[in-house]
């Protein structure tokens, strides 16, 4: 592998596609000296399937499923997204019941999304306890939603104007009891693997963002938290009913995977905080909007709508002409930003601490790709 | 010296029959995710659903180790070489899964005038069970490998396990 | 308010159009139209108010490209969106100097758009394989024997 005039100490390691730590298929050209980086050059686009394309030649409900694959993991933001911007460009006002339906599944997904990545990624780093946990807690809310949506992960939830399917006692008593159910095993967690002294070692100081780096990257979500910038757009932004919540953003301090870890563990028991005000606040009514038009064809125009995923700024960019198919819709990705300071973080670290890093961005390649 | 034709020394047939049992009862999937159904897959090996119970359990993370592909998600056109040479390197005998809709023929991402997908994971590598869904639910691929292991035995031991309830 | 600053900043650039937005409507505090070559100036603008970049994308129209930039601030809420148009025949001027976030945006508009970038370090195709030879989300793309 060696270039002619190369010394012979560099090589080039490649890492992915298929490789159990890059939660998905994207490659990552290293180039090392022993075993230390001196430069990866993340390779994405293998997950590449053509969403906005697809959002030229359908119309706009023919689209709202995609809004569950795009990011499956927490797929329930995207459909809020989309909905939303769709509602702004036609004017479609939503019922408050909806709104709040809405808030309550969406975080409910968001915990499902969180605990997915704690599982995954310390199955990266060699526990696989914890991955056991959690997926055994994801399980009561997957069945939760299962209840109102009707599938186990590419929700199709939202429809322009509130929600087709009201949630019910049964609903509303699981979540109940699933807050308390994880409430009690936030400590477990702590225990297994916030204590863990091998944990500790392989993340605190390592790969530190600064802040100035997230301005240049544009980085959003729990990356920037973790860097101790309060940047959260259901608070910097507020949309939907988030208002209405008492709820914080937990920052961290020095900006490396320990932080962000525990920004995720912290910012579950936020969600659970919502949850549970939104359950005690919701209201009676409808949940869909009255007249909504069976032909969606806004007026030409063009609107940005950004919401908060469990990975960072979802934002949908929609443009139209006054056709019943968009013109343009352009998905702004949090993973796609979040990814691409990689090559700047990476460098000059062991191949062990590349895996421990790219886990704790918590990239979903196909929703870099699209 | 002349030759006879009669009954074999070896009987190796009983032999064969004997291993696919022993094979059918350990598959070895890869950890190869490609989208949404990779994730179904992971909830099929965790705490619920529990692969091991049908001797699937044992991810493995290299194509030499294992001698099951689960393809769980969208084949994009990057990605297609990828999974053929993956297939390639897994020793034989071996055995493909198409799990979900766009691993079986593009699924919701197939239309005319698309560019970015292999419409079917069957174009490219030879497929023994599909299992169809959006994703398919971890009780759908345990059907699946089911199925997989009578084909792999020739033997109705998916009816025993249905006898049990 | 930042996005009185902003507009002070970019008033100062001579740009096409510098207006407020209808935040309500369409999600934009600041709305402003440049030229592609003046670019670069506005992302230092927009950096010197600390503000990040939030998207950067194409639009095909019969007649011109249009790149939309779209910036936010972690600070405080205000989002401006920069349109530049472009002539079909001509090169976009990079901003991955100012941004090292833009480098990914701008290899994404050229592999989707086939728009070229003056100034990017390394542009090559990102989502699609090294080899394809079309850009998708041109108008004018449709269903051919090498890519159906």
């Amino acid at each position: 592998m060696h270039e002619p005039g190369q010394e012979e100490k560099t090589y080039v390691l490649n890492f992915g596609p298929q490789h159990p730590s890059t939660h998905g298929v994207l490659r990552v050209e290293l180039q090392m000296e022993g075993e230390f980086i001196t430069k990866a050059a993340p390779d994405i686009g293998y997950g590449h399937r053509g969403h906005e394309h697809m959002a030229e030649n359908r119309n706009y409900q023919q689209f709202l499923p995609n809004m569950g694959r795009v990011d499956y993991l927490h797929a329930l933001a995207y459909n809020q997204g989309y909905c939303m911007a769709v509602e702004k460009l036609t004017g479609l006002e939503v019922p408050e019941r909806a709104e709040f339906i809405r808030v309550i599944t969406a975080e409910l997904n968001r915990i499902a999304s969180h605990l997915l990545w704690v599982g995954a990624y310390l199955l990266d780093l060699g526990a696989f306890t914890p991955f056991l946990y959690c997926f055994d807690d994801r399980e009561n809310i997957l069945d939760l939603l299962d209840r109102v949506t009707g599938s186990r992960l590419t929700y199709c939830y939202y429809r322009f104007g509130g929600v087709p399917k009201d949630i019910d006692d049964e609903f509303m008593a699981g979540c109940r009891a699933f807050i308390t159910r994880l409430r009690g095993r936030f400590k477990d967690y702590d225990d297994l693997v916030t204590k863990n002294i091998i944990f500790i070692k392989r993340t605190r100081d390592i790969g530190v963002i600064s802040k100035e780096q997230c301005v240049r990257y544009g980085l959003t979500g729990p990356m920037v938290r973790g860097s101790g910038i309060p940047y959260d757009i259901r608070k910097s932004e507020p949309y939907s009913v988030y208002p209405r919540f008492d709820f914080e953003i937990p920052i961290g301090e020095r900006g490396d995977i320990m932080d962000r870890y525990l920004v995720r563990i912290r910012e579950m028991a936020q969600s659970l905080r919502i949850i549970e005000q939104a359950l005690d606040k919701l209201p009676d009514g409808p949940i869909m909007a009255e007249k909504v038009p069976k032909r969606i064809k806004p007026a030409a125009g063009e609107v940005y709508q950004a919401v908060e995923t469990a990975r960072g700024e979802f934002g949908c960019y929609i443009v139209s002409e006054g056709d019943i198919k968009p013109y343009r819709i352009k998905l702004r990705v949090p993973s796609f930003g979040n990814l691409s300071i990689l090559p700047e973080i990476a460098v000059d670290t062991l191949v062990a601490d590349l895996v421990a890093i790219l886990g704790s961005i918590d990239v979903v390649v196909p929703e870099i790709d699209r | 010296m002349e030759t006879k034709t009669g009954e074999p020394l070896i009987k190796i047939g009983l032999l064969e029959e004997a291993l696919n049992l022993a094979r059918a009862n350990s598959l070895w999937p890869m950890t190869f995710g490609l989208a949404c159904c990779a994730i179904e897959m992971m909830a099929a090996g965790a705490a619920r659903f529990d692969l091991d119970r049908f001797g699937a359990g044992v991810f493995r993370p290299s194509p030499r180790q294992s001698d099951l592909m689960i393809v769980a998600g969208t084949i994009s056109k990057k990605m297609a070489p990828a999974v053929v040479r993956l297939w390639e390197q897994m020793p034989a005998p071996k055995w493909v899964i198409a799990m979900g809709n766009c691993a079986i023929s593009g699924g919701p991402f197939y239309y005319p005038t698309q560019y970015a997908i292999v419409p079917g994971a069957d174009l490219i590598i030879p497929v023994d069970v599909y299992v169809p869904g959006c994703p398919p639910r971890p009780e759908g691929l345990i059907e699946g490998i089911l199925h997989l292991e009578e084909k792999i035995t020739k033997r109705g031991r998916l009816r025993k396990f249905r006898d049990v309830k | 308010m930042l996005s009185e600053r902003i507009k002070k900043a970019l008033a100062l650039l001579k740009l096409e159009k510098v207006e407020g937005g209808d935040y309500g409507k369409t999600g934009y505090h600041v709305e402003a139209a440049a030229d592609p070559g003046q670019m670069p100036e506005v992302a230092k603008a927009m950096l010197a108010e600390g503000c990040f970049l939030e998207s950067l994308t194409a639009v095909d129209y019969p007649a011109h490209f249009t790149l939309v930039y779209h910036f936010a601030s972690y600070e405080e809420l205000c989002r401006t969106v920069v349109h530049a148009k472009l002539d079909k025949r001509l090169m976009a001027t990079s901003i991955t100097a100012v941004y090292p976030a833009a480098n990914w945006y701008e290899r994404e508009v050229y592999d989707l758009f086939g728009i070229k970038f003056a100034g990017h370090p390394d542009l090559r195709r990102i989502l699609l394989p090294l080899e394809a030879d079309f850009h998708p989300l041109r108008k004018d793309f449709g269903a051919t024997a090498s890519n159906a």
